[in-house]
């Protein structure tokens, strides 16, 4: 029972960081519909800020979620107003191959910058805890939770309290006629797009913090966000949490499997979410359309 | 019609829900073979569902179906097409980077067992029957350059090319100016003339009144009226359901 | 229109010519590399590293032309055919490596093997639209690869595990030149299967479920069927590329025989050269390719970039891949083929074009 527990609480621990990769991915994919492949690459790159300010100055990694945030979501827009806009009237084929054409130059640019050591994010306080009826709970884990939480909140505040949450909401629904209502579709388009790409922003910043980074890291996120948009079901933010939530108890559990390593969790993650488009396409969470 | 025959195609008691909304409810009917037959109702009486479960587009939730006396209900859609159902679409779905050539003989390789055939014979027939609906001369046009009263000829002729015992018709002349409405009306006696039998959905009265021998009036999902269409029309509860309360008081007095 | 059509038929047959020209000079030129050919004097034409090179674009050329039944002819964006090439290389190599079934009567397991799991997981799959279907395929693609790496029986790894699977080395003389055209002969089955698919019944459904799937299947196109016969298909040419790769490559691991981005290169390459057609994807697999090749600095021509030291130059290489990617899909989202054909030229007002029909 007490092991059971521990996997529950080291699930959703680790369910947090799926939540902050998730929800920017969800967005971009319900609202604009694409499948964005250059989300991973968008996540290693708020990684590596946070590095950077943590290295250089000394900034306490926390503090520089904020930062990546705002300079994810210039990249975003831009990218998007600049390229992607371009392609959004296209079959689906070609938004998957400009996004990953996207990935392979944020990830080689990276590695032109950096190189491809592993750098990681090691504040005082990492790597400490508190105890818990017989479970260490790392501070680290628990804030990043904590601030994965508060993305999504204040991703749905944004998005259901905001002019321009409502505008996003509008395009989503039908493009054409947002634009009859006078929503500039190319701006809106693009704040999504820079949104989404401000989570991953800070998904990255957290991610920095838990485990060392390379420029070639980011593509496990892309398909783990996937794996928990899916799971939650498209189109909602608390589902894409719920989805992150429970992408990190499978891996838990898939883990705690006697003789499997951590890739063979992955392996089971993906062979759920097959599992669940198939059977329930709309998502644990979702509402059939 | 003798009771010893037994009809072409036999709904009994079909029902479809969406949630809890029953769209189509309890609906018996019979269609004779070679006959021509119109269902009419409002936006929203189940016509198109009623259509779908026939084709096996959607599968019912109670009753049956049976054509020629064997039960075809909820098997999948290109069995019932084997089987000599062809039907066309209300929102015509051509394949679009085709020929209009070739979107008809893609209906005579596969369609019925009197139409599966090679490519070579499958464009035979399809010329034959572009000349049935009058689109021979724009046989090697790309669907995209054909109008609208073109494109509802197509899904048609692409049925047709299916070799059908019953063809289904949902709403070809919906969106059709009265002219071609005429033109319309023409094409689809020549095609029962081949000896299909008919089943067309629509909403235009006068298309029912031009061509069919009977109709059915659909409300609700409910079977209101059905007989020879002079009759069913001048029906209170179907004037009452089409027009309106006001207007079938207006009628009455 | 007769114009059109004439100028059209022109420059089908130039293209023809100059591609038949091509493909005469690729695949009699390593001749030369032949005992007999050098003692009776013919000059070497292609030297033995050029067989790598070659085998890899003619490998790639298969999986290209594979892909295209399922991606291009179907309409169903596959984004995990890699499965398919991995499942084939392990078929081959296991049964090489562990069951000592020589390499001739391994290989035609490998087709076999990948297009009974294409079956298998396309059942459930092809009933998945648009994204859903490409992802799931993408998933499908990664954990095939986790688990042939991480399955452990008894505490060993039943697929060699991380440290990969070797293979002992296929005696034969001149084996370059062998795997070359025996990767050959796969992509003349490829071409050959693609060009009888676009004649057959079997295509004509297949195109309909592309161009309206309710209304094939109101014809009479069983739906179901024919997606999961295209994608076994698909699968059977791309494993038997897998196992041909295997035995050739003689080590196989994760890396070499499930990279994800082989999914994104056989995709582009089958656009660039134009999906749907018989030719299309493996013109597109050559000069994709050899770019990429020439990029990674693989070829005696290379590229000299001032102010890059050589340890940057693949990074280089990937960034302008990836620019390059972006070009295309934004510019020219029909593909190259459009400009043979004489359907339009490569113009300024062609690229205007292509950019406001698909820009927001």
């Amino acid at each position: 029972m007490a092991a059971f527990v521990q996997l529950v609480i080291l699930g959703l621990l680790a369910g947090g960081v799926y939540v902050a990769v998730g929800v920017g991915f969800g967005l971009v994919w319900g609202v604009l519909n694409i499948v964005n492949l250059a989300h991973g690459a968008l996540v290693i790159v708020g990684g590596y800020i946070t590095w950077q300010l943590f290295t250089a100055f000394g900034l306490d990694p926390f503090l520089t979620l904020p930062v990546d945030a705002v300079a994810l979501f210039v990249l975003g827009y831009a990218l998007q107003r600049g390229v992607i806009n371009r392609i959004i009237r296209a079959p689906l084929l070609f938004t998957f191959l400009l996004t990953f054409g996207v990935n392979l130059v944020i990830v080689n640019i990276l590695l032109l910058i950096f190189g491809s050591d592993f750098r990681s994010v090691t504040p005082t306080y990492s790597g400490q805890g508190f105890e818990l009826g017989g479970i260490v709970i790392p501070y680290v884990r628990l804030a990043s939770l904590g601030a994965a939480i508060l993305l999504s909140a204040g991703l749905a505040f944004l998005l259901s309290r905001t002019r321009i949450g409502l505008s996003i909401h509008a395009i989503a629904a039908d493009r054409d006629a947002a634009q009859l209502v006078g929503i500039d579709l190319r701006h809106a388009y693009a704040v999504t797009y820079g949104l989404g790409a401000a989570c991953a922003g800070v998904a990255g910043g957290l991610i920095a913090m838990i485990q060392a980074i390379t420029p070639t890291a980011g593509e496990p996120y892309t398909l783990q966000a996937f794996v928990v948009v899916i799971l939650g079901g498209l189109g909602r933010v608390s589902a894409t949490v719920v989805g992150g939530l429970a992408f990190g108890l499978v891996e838990a559990f898939g883990q705690s499997i006697p003789g499997s390593g951590s890739v063979f969790a992955n392996a089971i993650a993906f062979g759920l979410m097959v599992l669940v488009l198939v059977t329930r396409p709309q998502g644990l969470m979702g509402r059939l359309r | 019609m003798s009771a010893a025959v037994s009809p072409q195609l036999e709904l009994r008691g079909v029902t479809k829900r969406f949630g809890g909304v029953a769209a189509v409810d309890g609906v018996s009917f019979e269609v004779a073979k070679g006959d021509i037959v119109g269902i009419i109702g409002p936006n929203g009486a189940g016509k198109t569902t009623l259509l779908n479960c026939i084709s096996g587009t959607q599968r019912l939730d109670r009753g049956d179906i049976r054509l020629n006396g064997s039960s075809i209900a909820g098997i999948s859609p290109h069995r019932v097409a084997k089987l000599g159902i062809g039907r066309t679409f209300q929102i015509v779905k051509p394949f679009g980077s085709m020929t209009v050539r070739e979107n008809a003989a893609i209906g005579a390789l596969f369609g019925s067992a009197q139409a599966r055939r090679g490519v070579a014979g499958a464009f035979a027939l399809a010329d034959e029957v572009l000349e049935l609906v009058g689109l021979r001369a724009k046989a090697d046009h790309p669907v995209s350059a054909l109008t609208i009263p073109d494109r509802k000829r197509l899904e048609v002729a692409r049925a047709v090319a299916t070799r059908p015992q019953l063809l289904l018709l949902d709403e070809v002349m919906a969106g059709l100016n009265n002219v071609e409405v005429d033109d319309a009306l023409d094409m689809v006696r020549a095609v029962h003339a081949t000896g299909v039998t008919v089943l067309l959905i629509e909403h235009v009265m006068r298309v029912i009144v031009g061509v069919c021998r009977r109709a059915i009036v659909l409300d609700f999902g409910h079977v209101l009226a059905q007989g020879e269409p002079e009759v069913v029309l001048r029906d209170e509860r179907v004037i009452q359901a089409y027009l309106g309360e006001r207007y079938a008081k207006r009628l009455k007095s | 229109m007769i114009a059109t059509a004439g100028s059209q038929r022109r420059w089908r047959r130039i293209f023809l010519v100059v591609g038949a020209i091509v493909a005469a000079y690729a695949l009699l030129a390593p001749l030369s590399s032949l005992d007999a050919a050098q003692s009776a004097g013919i000059p070497l034409l292609t030297d033995k590293f050029w067989f790598r090179i070659a085998t890899y674009v003619v490998m790639f050329v298969v999986l290209a032309t594979a892909w295209n039944i399922i991606g291009g002819i179907t309409g169903y964006a596959a984004f995990g055919n890699v499965a398919f090439f991995g499942i084939g290389a392990y078929t081959t190599g296991m049964l090489i490596a562990k069951a000592k079934w020589p390499f001739l009567v391994a290989l035609p397991l490998a087709p076999v093997l990948a297009a009974l799991f294409a079956a298998l997981v396309g059942l459930p799959l092809l009933r998945l639209r648009g994204h859903y279907f490409a992802v799931a395929s993408l998933g499908v693609g990664v954990a095939v690869g986790e688990l042939v790496q991480n399955i452990d029986y008894n505490g060993q790894p039943v697929f060699g595990g991380a440290s990969g699977l070797f293979l002992p080395i296929y005696a034969v003389g001149h084996r370059g030149l062998f795997f070359f055209y025996l990767m050959c002969g796969a992509a003349a089955v490829a071409i050959a299967v693609t060009w009888w698919v676009l004649r057959s019944r079997f295509g004509y459904g297949l195109i309909a479920i592309r161009e309206n799937e309710d209304a094939a299947a109101v014809i009479g196109v069983n739906t179901t069927a024919y997606k999961v016969a295209a994608f076994a298909l698909a699968a059977a040419l791309t494993g038997l590329a897998g196992g041909i790769f295997s035995q050739w490559n003689v080590f196989i691991n994760q890396d070499n025989t499930f990279p994800i981005e082989y999914n994104v290169q056989m995709i582009l390459m089958a656009l660039l050269g134009g999906t749907g057609t018989v030719f299309g994807p493996a013109a597109g697999a050559l000069l994709l390719q050899l770019l990429i090749q020439f990029l990674g600095g693989s070829l005696p021509i290379s590229l000299d970039i001032p102010f890059v030291s050589s340890e940057a130059r693949p990074i280089i290489a990937q960034v302008i891949l990836g620019l390059l990617l972006i070009v295309v899909v934004v510019f020219v989202p029909r593909g190259a083929i459009d400009f043979f054909g004489g359907r339009t030229r490569l113009s300024l007002a062609y690229l205007r074009r292509s950019l406001r029909e698909t820009s927001l």
